[in-house]
């Protein structure tokens, strides 16, 4: 037999000086049978924990209607008073009073009465149907599964083996490194692409808990945060992991500029990884170089500023006029993109050097000219229009980075996303680290392209990020919530009702519905809870109302509905 | 004092909204900071989003005999739920049309995503649906019977 | 834990790391910590947390609100257990001591006491001052405050405010703290144009800087997100912003703030979805839209018409004796000068870290322009280095993966 308490906060006066509460505390009580009412001068200072506590508790209840504002940071009060009768937070029905009523109907006094009255009967009718949702728990997964062994997946996997987490590290190639293994030299200083992963690779070697699987693909991704059980075919064969959360550093491809500004047409068009690799084996004889930016990028194929190109053609840039005598390097641009302060310093170093900087417009890209081998290049100065001829030894061109040939599968495989450009994408711009999927991280140029600096700042982030879950022994469904407090509750599938029809399959943004075969022929709906946000989409498209989520349940709504206009 | 209602025409009007707790519900908290003076025609179910917001229960408003029905959400490409809104606004949409084609009006139900969450925004969705509502006959709540609370049923 | 041997005070503490800075960065850096399992003190000058980005309208590339993605965080910072927030708290000294740092953080309590404010606005009215204003955000319930600068403490709102809210007379309060680690989330602030007179800063009301701009234009802002000009209130139909306007600039702040062209597309975008008809022009440097989606973003035509760039920093802003602002540039791809002239200009570039080479006190070893040396301590966010709100989210997490790092076993 439930006992509800409406509490009426007469707010100081704000809410009791509009709204006539001892006479809508009168009709309620009236209308509702053993309905206990109280008109208080506030809910919401200090002292009134202990009298609303002594009066709860006195008066048996389990449920409350607590009438007053809104704010859920002014609840801290009522809080400490339902722990103190040991009423579950759930069984309290907030009723806004102020903001949404006495505030807002000055004006109106009795209409503002009959809303109040009207509201505050929404609420217990609430109370009456509102359901609960039960709450899985599930043992966390010790270990951790990063997936790509460049900067990014080093620095995560560094991270969380120094912190005691056994990672597991899934690399496609048969070293660490990625890209940076390509590079001679990296911005903006001198040390070459493996010193710069250094430490990591370090790591890699001497510390146990990295489990590294070179020449390994993941194969599939199943369950939840705390509880990933994956499947890796490495080269040795397939491997069985469970782990706790998972860092996807899978890193980018770089675009080939076929057919553009003569590439594959005349020798010494190159790219910059191209120059990269000429560094170490030799650079020959050639001084004159000349870069042209955004190849292929920042165009209508690929509308997107790859970040890095500029930087890395700087620091080409530079390398040529400091190691070769009589070096010149021309950079032709349209924008240099090098925002902050260590990147713009290296921009003014450049021009120090000597470097010369061009820019050309979007719409009058230059031209390069010669017969077997690059002669020079054709161009036009935005800055006034003029046409130049420059001759070069050679031109780099710079592209930008492309997502990686495996993302779409991957993405497939985790339930996360990809952005419109094909890299993978976080969930909220706050969270840059975070997909949808709770437990599930994203590092480094995988998600979008960045400096092998940015890569590893990112996967350590990632690392910081897997903590969060890896660090808690078990975690419960309705804990993993992206908003502060619980989650309202998960949706549930009543028995015997669901036609199979895979309506909340599709629609469920977190994947976490899915079909089950009963047995008997018959598919069911089935909820993940750990996945489940409780968004209610499943609820709504479901065409016979079997799924419903037992906090926001059809009968609640509809008692809310049939009390929501009393006259 | 002329109450909001009366200025604006003076015939009572229903309208139920479901606020979303974010965007939702944020404007409408906004205009009672800014003690807006609204009509006391519409009652606020909140959600936990809009999406949680079933086509049914818009339905079952209607035949209750409220007069319109206001969804607030919060901007496409900001949901908390990972765009679960989107889906929730092209259902509301659907909806409309769906109420325009059997005759009972799409303009009873008055969508706002992310349009509604400035006080000045909530005042003037919640006082144009109320005038809007005001030029409108009323609807006859269902008598036809049925159990009023299953989903499966008949009625409501 | 007792510090240099004298008993812990009420009001002290020990935490394991001590952020300083209540910004994106600090907030997110402590939430970080703490799910980790350290104890963290954060500690923000400012009354609420939430920093620069909770006073900006929108945010790119996805024109949330700002308040919102920030306030969940907010939230959870403050519901944590291991997370202690101190706000209206400034760094009176700091030092280290063996193996911890010790801070004396002063808190000034401010006049009206959150707990107590019931948002009831009763104190307003009987204030011949106007020095009270309401502090709004989703994170805290909404309160009063009094500006001390126009406050005479006559103490008629003291009578007027129902729960004994208000009172002149609480003091500073000082808390020393012992942390085993610092992290530095201290921000930018903005800097003063007016030593480059070209920019014509200060001399005409409708000549503002970005952040100024911001919060006129806001929805939540004294305009209710109309346009207006400030000088007489009349609607604007032209406005330059004039981007790199004390930054990349040797006399000024020779770095790039990397957030300035993606903040004015954003503010000429968000005014020309208001003002159909508003012609906005961005005079720039680079035109760097770097990150996730920014390019498209800078490409998009909100009433179908593309927001006018120009490539070239303007050398002369001044008002006109008739009315408006002239602004005289050249047009690097014409290759001519020219005047136009703009209702209102848009100065974008004077963002400086907040712990500069002229702080006093015991602010930790910058560089020369300003950013936090790398041996004074850990960092993120715009101390460090300029960048928007993604850019500090990784720097917050890396540093607090650092600072685990940092602990042995």
């Amino acid at each position: 037999m439930t006992k509800t308490v409406v509490l009426l906060c007469n707010c100081f006066g704000e809410i009791g000086g509009v709204l006539p509460l001892e006479e809508i505390a009168g009709k309620l009580r009236e209308s509702g049978d053993g309905l206990s009412v109280h008109v208080l001068p506030s809910l919401c200072m200090d002292q009134d924990a202990e009298r609303m506590g002594t009066l709860l508790r006195d008066e048996g209840a389990d449920s409350v209607v607590a009438g007053g504002c809104p704010s859920p940071a002014r609840r801290e009060t009522l809080r400490r008073a339902l722990g103190n009768a040991g009423i579950d937070p759930a069984r309290c029905a907030h009723v806004d009073l102020r903001e949404g009523c006495a505030w807002i109907h000055r004006n109106d006094p009795a209409g503002a009465a009959r809303k109040a009255a009207d509201l505050l009967a929404m609420g217990l009718a609430s109370l009456e149907e509102r359901g609960a949702s039960s709450d899985v728990w599930t043992e966390v997964r010790p270990e951790c599964l990063v997936i790509g062994a460049g900067p990014a997946g080093l620095a995560a996997a560094s991270a969380l083996a120094r912190r005691g987490v056994t990672t597991h590290l899934v690399e496609r190639s048969a070293q660490a490194g990625g890209m940076m293994n390509l590079l001679s030299r990296v911005y903006p200083g001198n040390e070459d692409g493996k010193s710069r992963i250094a430490p990591g690779l370090r790591e890699l070697e001497e510390n146990p808990r990295i489990v590294f699987h070179p020449r390994s693909r993941v194969l599939s991704v199943k369950g939840f945060a705390g509880d990933f059980k994956v499947l890796v075919q490495t080269a040795d064969g397939p491997l069985h992991l469970r782990t706790g959360a998972v860092v996807v550093a899978t890193g980018a491809g770089v675009f080939l500029p076929a057919k553009m500004y003569r590439y594959g047409e005349l020798k010494q068009v190159i790219t910059l990884m191209e120059l990269e690799r000429q560094w170490i084996r030799g650079i020959g004889d050639r001084k004159r170089f000349v870069f042209i930016q955004c190849v292929g990028a920042r165009c209508p194929e690929r509308p997107y500023c790859s970040t890095i190109c500029c930087p890395s053609s700087l620091k080409n840039a530079v390398r040529v006029m400091e190691e070769i005598p009589g070096g010149e390097a021309t950079v032709l641009h349209r924008d240099i993109m090098t925002p902050g302060a260590v990147l713009e310093r290296y921009y003014r170093k450049a021009m120090e050097t000597g470097v010369r900087f061009v820019r050309f417009r979007e719409d009058a890209p230059p031209e390069v000219t010669g017969s077997e081998t690059v002669e020079g290049v054709r161009f036009r100065d935005a800055a006034g229009g003029k046409a130049w001829a420059l001759p070069a030894d050679a031109v780099v061109l710079a592209t930008p980075l492309v997502p990686g040939m495996d993302n779409r599968s991957l993405k497939d495989l985790l339930g996360i996303e990809l952005d419109g450009h094909g890299f993978f994408a976080e969930t909220y711009p706050l969270h840059p680290l975070e997909t949808r999927m709770d437990g599930i991280f994203i590092a480094g140029s995988a998600r979008w392209p960045v400096s092998s600096e940015q890569a590893a700042a990112q996967g350590e982030g990632a690392a910081v990020k897997a903590l969060g879950i890896l660090g808690q022994g078990r975690v419960s469904a309705l804990s993993l919530s992206r908003v502060p407090g619980r989650k309202l509750g998960h949706g549930r599938v009543e028995d015997g009702s669901c036609t199979g029809c895979g309506n909340c399959v599709a629609v469920c943004p977190f994947l976490a519905c899915s079909l089950q075969d009963t047995g008997n022929g018959r598919l069911v709906s089935r909820v993940n809870k750990m996945r489940c946000k409780a968004c209610g989409n499943c609820v709504s498209v479901c065409p016979n109302g079997t799924m419903q989520i037992p906090e926001h349940n059809y009968r609640m709504v509809g008692a809310m509905i049939r009390k929501a206009f009393s006259e | 004092m002329e109450t909001a209602s009366e200025r604006s025409g003076g015939k009572p009007v229903k309208i139920l909204v479901f606020a979303c707790r974010w965007c939702g519900g944020i404007g409408a908290e906004r205009a009672g900071w800014k003690r807006a003076d609204l009509p006391a025609s519409f009652r606020v179910i909140p959600v936990e989003c809009a999406a949680l917001v079933e086509p049914d229960a818009v339905f079952r408003a209607l035949a209750a005999g409220i007069d319109g029905v206001a969804v607030l959400g919060c901007h496409v490409g900001g949901c908390r739920y990972d765009e679960a809104n989107h889906a929730a606004l092209k259902r509301m949409e659907l909806l409309k049309v769906l109420l325009d084609t059997v005759g009972i009006g799409g303009e009873r139900l008055c969508l706002a995503f992310g349009t509604a969450h400035e006080d000045h925004q909530f005042a003037a969705v919640m006082g144009d649906f109320h005038r809007l509502l005001q030029g409108m006959p009323p609807l006859a709540p269902w008598t036809g019977g049925g159990d009023e609370d299953s989903p499966r049923s008949v009625g409501t | 834990m007792a510090l240099s041997g004298e008993p812990l005070r009420p009001g002290d503490a020990s935490p394991d790391v001590l952020v300083i800075g209540g910004g994106v960065a600090g907030i997110l850096a402590s939430l970080d910590l703490a799910r980790a399992g350290r104890s963290v003190c954060l500690v923000e000058r400012a009354p609420r947390p939430g920093g620069q980005v909770a006073r900006l309208d929108k945010i790119y590339p996805t024109d949330h609100c700002a308040f919102c993605p920030l306030w969940t965080d907010v939230r959870e910072c403050l519901d944590h257990p291991l997370v202690t927030v101190m706000t209206g708290a400034r760094l009176a000294a700091f030092r280290r001591e063996g193996e911890r740092w010790l801070a004396e953080i002063l808190r000034t309590p401010p006049f009206i006491d959150e707990g107590l404010c019931i948002f009831c606005g009763r104190c307003v009215p009987v204030c011949g001052e106007e020095a009270l204003s309401p502090l709004l955000d989703q994170a805290y319930p909404p309160i009063y405050r009094i500006d001390a600068g126009r406050c005479t403490e006559c103490g008629a709102c003291v009578s007027a405010c129902p729960t004994g809210a208000i009172d002149f007379s609480r003091k500073d309060a000082a808390h020393r703290i012992s942390a085993g680690e610092v992290l530095w989330a201290t921000g930018f602030r903005e800097g003063d144009l007016r030593p480059l007179p070209e920019y014509g800063y200060g001399t005409h009301p409708d000549i503002m800087t970005s952040l100024e701009f911001e919060e006129w234009t806001a929805e939540s802002g004294p305009n209710g997100g109309k346009l207006l000009r400030k000088s007489d209130g009349g609607t604007p139909s032209r406005i330059a912003f004039i981007q790199c306007a004390g930054a990349r600039d040797l006399r000024m702040f020779p770095y790039c703030s990397a957030v300035c062209c993606m903040h004015a597309l954003k503010q000429a975008q968000w005014l020309k979805r208001r003002n159909g008809d508003l012609e906005c022009t961005v005079y720039y440097t680079d035109l760097r839209a770097v990150g996730r989606d920014y390019y498209r973003y800078s490409k998009r035509e909100p009433s179908g018409e593309a927001v006018r760039l120009i490539r070239g920093r303007p050398g002369l802003v001044f008002p006109l004796p008739g009315g408006g602002i002239a602004v005289k540039y050249e047009d690097t791809f014409r290759g001519d000068v020219r005047i136009e002239r703009f209702d209102l200009v848009v100065l974008n570039g004077n963002l400086r870290p907040s712990l500069s080479p002229d702080r006093e006190g015991d602010a930790p070893a910058v560089d020369r322009e300003g950013f936090l040396d790398p041996a004074a301590g850990f960092g993120c966010g715009f101390a460090v280095e300029p960048g928007d709100i993604m850019d500090s989210a990784v720097q917050a997490a890396a540093a607090a993966m650092r600072i685990l790092g940092r602990d042995k076993g």
